[in-house]
């Protein structure tokens, strides 16, 4: 794999162009070329693509992708080339695990193959909501982490500092990341896991000065914990990010490549977002140099990714790069309804069918267009949780019937989604136990509904 | 073939997004003795009527609509001469300024709605991402802009909105300008609680909620 100087130096050799002919004249016609030289087509149905064909055409045409468009920089107006030979190269050689965590929470993260259904995904609850109030904060994450069948967790955000939110940038922004992942670290040493992994501490939108604070050890934050670092907008690469890439490399960190290819932005449709899903995971590795990809794909007007569309992409995605790189992924769900709802627990299930199936790992996802303060409620994702390691001993073939089945209970409903409920209104305070009632029915419901159609949920 | 013909197939150039037809026929109405302001309102604009309801259906998607878009500044650098040669002034509903606000460096959104703003017949002044407030309330005086429209994606960048608003009270220019928010992290709430006139949930919605500002401006001029 060419060396990450070299890398760092193509952003500033590489042919000069403004943002708009990169996109007008080069992703835009090259997408669109790749999708058509490899004859790549969703049928408007299907949600779970068992078509390996198709699957390996996918990631054929992402490399040439990124062979032919390269991404672009856009503070020295370059594009950023590679050759065929050196992405091949980089997706030979790229890591099929990672390892998380210290002590006996110390677990690799791999790379799974589409429709192996004899192994234990790598399970991440969690999400970067923001939570107002550092009780509960430390209440979510002390609970997420009890939990045992997880592996690792993502927290919310702390916004504020006294009171006040913190503006991006500011030196509030530093002192408020520091925060998080130092509430962060205590909620998981009262779980009694001191060990487990935090895979995003510090959000991926954070400046590089707040993370690398955030990074300081004793603060709470490890190298075999993860760190994000994303993509801009649509192939781009920026300097924030390979800053974050020369810093979290040099101290031997596992990196989180995390993109968001935007359906209905320059991605295009179903199609675009595959590939480019794809070809994302392979800059991933080649730029970014991580040893996870976290892959968030989005609707870009409804802002979540539950569609049948994206959920094809998604699986899709995590399918082609699962047969052929074996990078190991999570996927994070942006679902429409709002926590505790039968609709949020309706997409989950559909999203994670489609993509454990397909090779990605699981990672309870939380809600988008519903999202309210404190709206990270644990047992959610414990449910989800299990619903990811039940759908891991199917194939995508069983996936698929199931996923046609749940479509209908919540497509409806996601320009509109329900409403859902926040941590106080679930649990007690003091004991933390579940003391809303209609929670618990509704999630027992959706359980029994799912054995219904097939899908065995077993409490944790 | 009568004028309809013409206009027909101007609408159809650009609901094919392609920018050879559109200024072949362009050329072609001119030729025929077709005014220029009646290409652009009969022919050019209904065809991007059209592409605006395919971007919104999701029958096409941003490329396409940037194609679209920039067939039609081609063919708006041949037509607009020759609607100053006549005594005309430029279609424009209105004058806007744009830009993601301080701290942002989130793109998407914004160009989209770019490109809906200018197709709806507007004119844009995009500051792009990452937008010093002065910024927008200099060129909004330079370029005597109706609305200033400013993007946020992040819940960390959204206060850069109150910031211009707040700056805009300060220096005595609140009433001067119709200031409209959106972007990922935004409400309705938020829009209401920092005094904006306005905010809308997508760049389509955003270009009816434009015309809504720029005739309440011009009413409250009147």
């Amino acid at each position: 794999m060419i060396d990450l100087i070299e890398v760092f130096d193509r952003a500033e050799t590489g042919p000069l162009t403004s943002e708009t002919d990169y996109y007008m004249k080069r992703y835009v016609p090259k997408l669109a070329e790749v999708i058509a030289r490899y004859g790549i087509k969703w049928d408007k149905q299907t949600i779970v693509n068992t078509d390996d064909e198709l699957t390996d055409n996918v990631f054929s045409a992402a490399v040439d992708l990124l062979a032919e468009a390269g991404a672009y920089c856009p503070e020295t107006n370059r594009v950023m080339e590679f050759t065929r030979d050196e992405i091949l190269t980089a997706c030979a050689q790229a890591p099929t695990s990672a390892t998380f965590g210290e002590g006996r929470e110390r677990k690799a993260m791999r790379g799974r193959r589409p429709d192996t259904t004899d192994d234990r995904p790598w399970v991440h609850v969690g999400g970067g909501i923001y939570t107002t109030d550092e009780q509960v904060f430390v209440d979510t994450v002390e609970k997420m982490a009890s939990f045992s069948i997880v592996d690792s967790v993502s927290v919310p955000s702390i916004l504020h500092i006294r009171g006040k939110d913190a503006r991006v940038r500011s030196p509030q922004e530093v002192l408020a990341t520091i925060k998080t992942v130092r509430l962060a670290r205590e909620g998981i040493l009262r779980s009694g896991r001191v060990g487990l992994p935090i895979i995003n501490g510090i959000s991926a939108a954070s400046q590089p000065a707040s993370m690398f604070a955030a990074t300081y050890p004793d603060f709470g934050l490890r190298p075999s914990d993860g760190f994000l670092i994303d993509f801009l907008s649509e192939m781009v690469v920026g300097y924030e990010a390979l800053q974050k890439v020369a810093f979290y490399n040099t101290i031997g960190a596992n990196i989180g490549s995390t993109s968001t290819p935007l359906f209905g932005g320059y991605a295009g449709g179903a199609e675009g977002v595959a590939v480019t899903a794809t070809c994302y995971m392979i800059m991933g590795n080649l730029i970014m140099r991580g040893t996870y990809h976290y892959n968030a794909p989005l609707h870009s007007k409804l802002h979540l990714s539950s569609t049948k569309p994206l959920i094809w992409a998604i699986a899709l995605s995590n399918a082609a790069i699962g047969r052929n790189m074996g990078y190991p992924m999570v996927n994070l769900p942006y679902l429409g309804g709002g926590s505790g709802t039968k609709q949020y627990h309706y997409e989950m299930a559909c999203y994670m069918l489609a993509v454990v199936t397909s090779g990605g790992n699981v990672f309870s996802g939380h809600p988008a267009m519903a999202v309210q303060p404190d709206s990270l409620v644990p047992d959610d994702h414990r449910f989800h949780a299990e619903i990811g390691l039940a759908a891991a001993k199917l194939t995508r073939a069983e996936a698929e019937p199931i996923c046609q089945k749940l479509f209908p209970l919540f497509g409806d409903k996601l320009k509109e989604p329900d409403k859902g409920l926040t941590f106080q209104e679930v649990y007690d305070p003091r004991t933390k136990r579940i003391v809303n009632a209609d929670y618990q029915r509704v999630m027992d419901e959706v359980r029994e509904e799912l054995a219904g159609m097939g899908l065995e949920v077993p409490v944790s | 073939m009568g004028d309809d013909g013409i206009f027909e197939e101007l609408k159809q150039s650009v609901i094919d997004q392609d920018e050879e037809k559109v200024l072949a026929t362009v050329d072609k109405a001119l030729a025929a003795g077709v005014d220029a302001r009646k290409v652009i309102d009969d022919g050019l604009l209904p065809g991007l009527d059209v592409i605006g309801e395919q971007f919104e259906c999701e029958e096409i998607f941003l490329p396409e609509l940037m194609q679209a878009a920039l067939a039609f500044q081609s063919a708006m650098a041949v037509l607009e001469p020759k609607i100053r040669e006549s005594g005309g002034e430029g279609p424009k509903k209105g004058r806007i300024v744009l830009g993601t606000v301080k701290g942002d460096l989130h793109s998407i959104g914004k160009n989209i709605l770019r490109l809906l703003f200018e197709t709806s017949g507007y004119e844009v002044w995009d500051l792009g991402i990452d937008v010093d407030l002065f910024k927008f309330i200099d060129k909004a005086k330079e370029v005597d802009a109706d609305i200033i429209a400013m993007s946020a994606l992040l819940t960390t960048t959204l206060i850069g909105q109150k910031d211009v608003i707040d700056a805009l009270g300060e220096q005595g220019l609140r009433d001067k300008y119709r200031v409209m928010v959106g972007g990922g992290a935004t409400t309705e709430e938020w829009a209401q609680k920092i005094g904006a006139d306005g905010w809308a949930p997508s760049a389509y919605e955003a270009v009816t909620l434009a015309a809504r500002l720029v005739g309440a401006q011009a009413g409250s001029a009147a």
